[in-house]
């Protein structure tokens, strides 16, 4: 079975935007991968005029709240740096044990990157800052010239939500079938970890567990 | 050999039942995120969601449809109704126009349908669809704007052959699989697209807002309609769900729909809350009435008149004009100025008739009636006091009482005559009582009443001179025509009292009796002497015989004072023949020059006699 790669379109976000942005996607995706019987439950953006999806379970909200927040901390600490964010679906079998791998493999069959740059805008840096903070009247044009990022940002986050669902639309195929009794798919939430090394071998290790090369689309 | 064929047949009513209800969830999914107040959204924008696999009671919550496409959704009553039109096309087509209705100007929120409208092409060439609406009424005005802002199609597309038809188990069990599964996986995406789509947000909008807008989302469906033109086709964005492919052919779904619909939905009326409108027309706040100029502004409230409403005849005491008094209904400006002048002129009254001069300030009420009348009759006689009937009484004439109360008038100039009254004790008693009704009545119309301070026109101003109470009250008030009990008997002194009233030795004093006196009041009291004085016609001779008209008989005496009383009796019975014409045409003045002539003819008399008695003794 091949694993299916989306790489959806870089975001460019401020640090404030990074959860609601990422609860979006996240639960857009995991929505279409949650072929059991779910009841939609569907939320509003505060910051953006978008209405997603959740699949209403709890643990699964829970979950991905958790995962959020150790992205913003690892954004915190790493300030004005693309990031990205893995999602990925897979099966869990079984295979002989041997000394490096588990009885049970997880076979991921899709996985999709959420391409994050998020910026730190001039006003919001000097949080720590010793120094007086410079009062600037933001004025007509600094209102305007947020709410023409704003509108931006929302229709980036529309084009992504788009580019999800075509996904899901095009390849089906690869999906595998509806077990009983199982709302969604196993998932796995990816974010960067402290320092770059480890998250590549954060990599390394799923290509081993997963026995394919990782494809880019 | 007939399992296969009954596993066929049971395959091909799967088949079938899948594509029922591929049609029956496309359309639930579609109408419920875009008809206004049916959808299972709340108004909190959150759904209370548990999640079937969460709690031990959430299978029994479960209902068989939910379990088509693992999709539990609440009930669309009305994606059940067109379920109907779909079977009647065979459930090869459905298209679902989201409409965008900006409402009429006149609409009101009985109009402001939230269910579904369904109906057929306007053009009556679909002759499948049956369902007619209510609001049909609505969309044919031509007053309703609509705008088609979203176009559904869901497309079977049935591959007719004997392909649909064969097939071997296996095949059909996979593809029945795939194909359930393909199906879901379409109904996630159609359920998350419909909700990203610009119009999902005026169905969100009109959801959740308690505000009555201006434009009313309506999805219709059809089972045939004519395609967009190409203007609208270029303006719309298409997008297209991967079809599914089925046994018999393949399921599609595809949407047009407008990128950008915000200025539309954007729009959105004031509030249909109640409101309170104070300048409504009509309302005091809205135009109120001038005021009158220069009218006597009365100390009372305004609040404790009848119509003391401001646009109504009350008057504001802070203003210089108010009017006299309240009348209703309202009338014009112009009305207004011509009330005035006839206030100015003519202020009669049941009891007083106020002038402009200042004169004895008198707290006067008008009532509407009593003031209408008086403006028909500019020149109205006044009115008497329903004083005391003995002064009315037969018996007066030739006795001593007391004549009534005159009526109490103010004339309009105070130096008119210089005729003195004197108003006698029960007069000025009945005055009184005249004063404790006026009282009353001012307590009863408190809003009425003259000031001093307001007007210059209207007499009836306390600050100019005494009141009449005080004025009548005075007993030493002398009056000409008074009949006392001493001139009744003797004549003569009731002349002499008048001619001493004539020539008061007080200059001072007979420029108050001018002041005071009214001629109207002098002309009463003399009807009153006149109507107690004995006929003429049978006194005129031995009136005669006593005096004649002054100039002739003082004349005559003078020249003929040495002439005895027959020729004196013979001159007034040569006069007599005369008088008797001048009876009838005697006028007051006539009345008062005889008076003067009596007085002259007792002085001569008098004389006469002292002569007469000297040369007797002589």
């Amino acid at each position: 079975m091949n694993c299916e790669v989306c790489q959806l379109k870089e975001l460019e976000v401020e640090h404030f935007e990074i959860r609601e942005v990422l609860l979006c996607i996240l639960h857009t995706i995991v929505f279409h991968r949650a072929l059991g019987l779910v009841r939609p439950k569907d939320v509003d953006l505060e910051l953006f005029e978008i209405t997603y999806v959740q699949c209403g379970d709890v643990e699964l909200e829970e979950k991905i709240d958790e995962k959020i927040d150790h992205f913003i901390s690892w954004v915190e600490k790493h300030p004005n740096k693309k990031s990205q964010i893995c999602l990925s679906f897979y099966e869990v079998k079984s295979k002989q044990p041997s000394w490096f791998t588990n009885k049970t493999e997880r076979l991921y069959w899709e996985q999709w990157y959420v391409n994050l740059n998020v910026t730190q805008h001039p006003k919001h840096h000097s949080s720590k800052s010793h120094h007086t903070k410079v009062i600037v009247d933001p004025g007509e044009s600094a209102t305007e010239e947020r709410s023409s990022r704003r509108a931006m940002v929302e229709a980036s986050l529309r084009e992504v939500l788009f580019q999800i669902i075509k996904f899901v639309n095009e390849k089906k195929d690869h999906v595998p079938p509806i077990s009983e009794g199982v709302i969604y798919f196993p998932y796995e939430i990816t974010i960067p970890s402290s320092s770059d090394s480890a998250f590549g071998m954060d990599m390394i290790k799923r290509m081993l567990h997963n026995g394919h090369p990782t494809m880019l689309s | 050999m007939a399992s296969t064929h009954t596993s066929s047949h049971t395959e091909a009513a799967k088949m079938e039942q899948v594509i029922t209800e591929f049609f029956y969830e496309s359309l639930f999914i579609i109408l419920e995120s875009r008809s206004p107040f049916v959808s299972s959204r709340n108004y909190s924008g959150e759904q209370t969601v548990s999640s079937p696999s969460s709690s031990s009671s959430s299978s029994s919550s479960v209902r068989p449809r939910d379990k088509w496409f693992n999709l539990a959704l609440r009930e669309c009553p009305s994606a059940l109704e067109n379920l109907d039109l779909c079977r009647q096309s065979n459930f090869e087509s459905v298209v679902v126009d989201v409409i965008l209705e900006q409402k009429p100007l006149d609409w009101g929120p009985a109009s402001f349908s939230p269910k579904r409208d369904l109906f057929g092409n306007l053009s009556s060439k679909d002759k499948n669809s049956l369902f007619w609406n209510s609001d049909q009424e609505e969309s044919g005005r031509e007053i309703k704007s609509e705008k088609i802002i979203e176009r559904w199609l869901v497309l079977h597309e049935s591959r007719k052959g004997r392909d649909c038809n064969l097939g071997n188990r296996r095949s059909s069990c996979y593809s029945l699989s795939a194909l359930y599964k393909k199906l879901i996986l379409l109904w996630r995406s159609l359920y998350v697209t419909v909700r990203l789509l610009p119009a999902y947000n005026i169905f969100r909008d009109l959801n959740s807002s308690g505000q009555i807008c201006a434009f009313k989302l309506v999805p219709r469906v059809y089972s045939f309609v004519e395609p967009l033109t190409r203007k609208e086709e270029v303006d719309m964005q298409r997008f297209w769900f991967t079809p599914v492919d089925t046994s018999c052919g393949r399921l599609c779904v595809s949407v047009l729909y407008y990128s950008s619909i915000s200025d539309t939905s954007s729009e959105s009326s004031t509030p249909m809350s109640p409101q309170f409108i104070p300048n409504y027309v009509g309302s005091p706040l809205a135009d109120p009435l001038r005021r009158f100029p220069s009218l006597p502004i009365s100390h009372g409230s305004p609040s404790s008149l009848p119509f003391s409403r401001r646009h109504g005849w009350s008057y504001d005491h802070y203003k210089a004009s108010p009017p006299l008094v309240s009348f209703s209904p309202s009338p014009t400006h112009s009305e207004s100025h011509a009330l005035v002048m006839n206030l100015d002129e003519y202020c009669p009254s049941p009891n007083f008739s106020a002038s402009p001069s200042p004169s004895p300030s008198l707290p006067i009420h008008i009532p509407r009636s009593h003031l209408s009348e008086a403006l028909l009759r500019p020149e109205s006689a006044p009115v008497d006091i329903p004083g005391p009937k003995v002064a009315n009484s037969p018996a007066l004439s030739d006795k001593h009482k007391l004549p009534p109360s005159p009526p109490l008038k103010i004339t309009r100039t105070g130096t008119s005559r210089t005729d003195n009254f004197r108003v006698p004790a029960k007069t000025g008693a009945t005055i009184e009582k005249l004063f404790s009704f006026e009282k009353e009545d001012r307590r009863k119309y408190s809003g009425v009443k003259i000031s001093s301070c307001g007007s210059p026109r209207i007499s009836c101003s306390r600050s100019s001179s005494r009141s009449f109470q005080d004025d009548f009250d005075d007993s030493e008030f002398p009056c000409p025509f008074d009949v006392e009990d001493d001139e009744m008997t003797n004549p003569g002194s009731r002349v002499e009292s008048y001619d001493k009233r004539e020539h008061p030795s007080d200059i001072n004093e007979a420029g108050l009796f001018v002041n005071r006196k009214s001629q109207d009041a002098a002309v009463g009291a003399l009807v009153r002497m006149l109507k107690k004085a004995p006929p003429l016609c049978q006194d005129i001779s031995l009136n005669f015989s006593e005096a004649s008209r002054p100039e002739m008989w003082s004349n005559s005496i003078q020249k003929q004072s040495q002439i005895s009383e027959a020729a004196t009796v013979e001159h007034a019975a040569a006069l007599s023949s005369a008088s008797s014409r001048l009876v009838a045409s005697k006028t007051a003045a006539d009345a008062l020059e005889e008076l003067r002539g009596y007085k002259v003819m007792k002085n001569l008399l008098l004389s006469e006699g002292g002569k007469a008695y000297t040369s007797a003794n002589v």
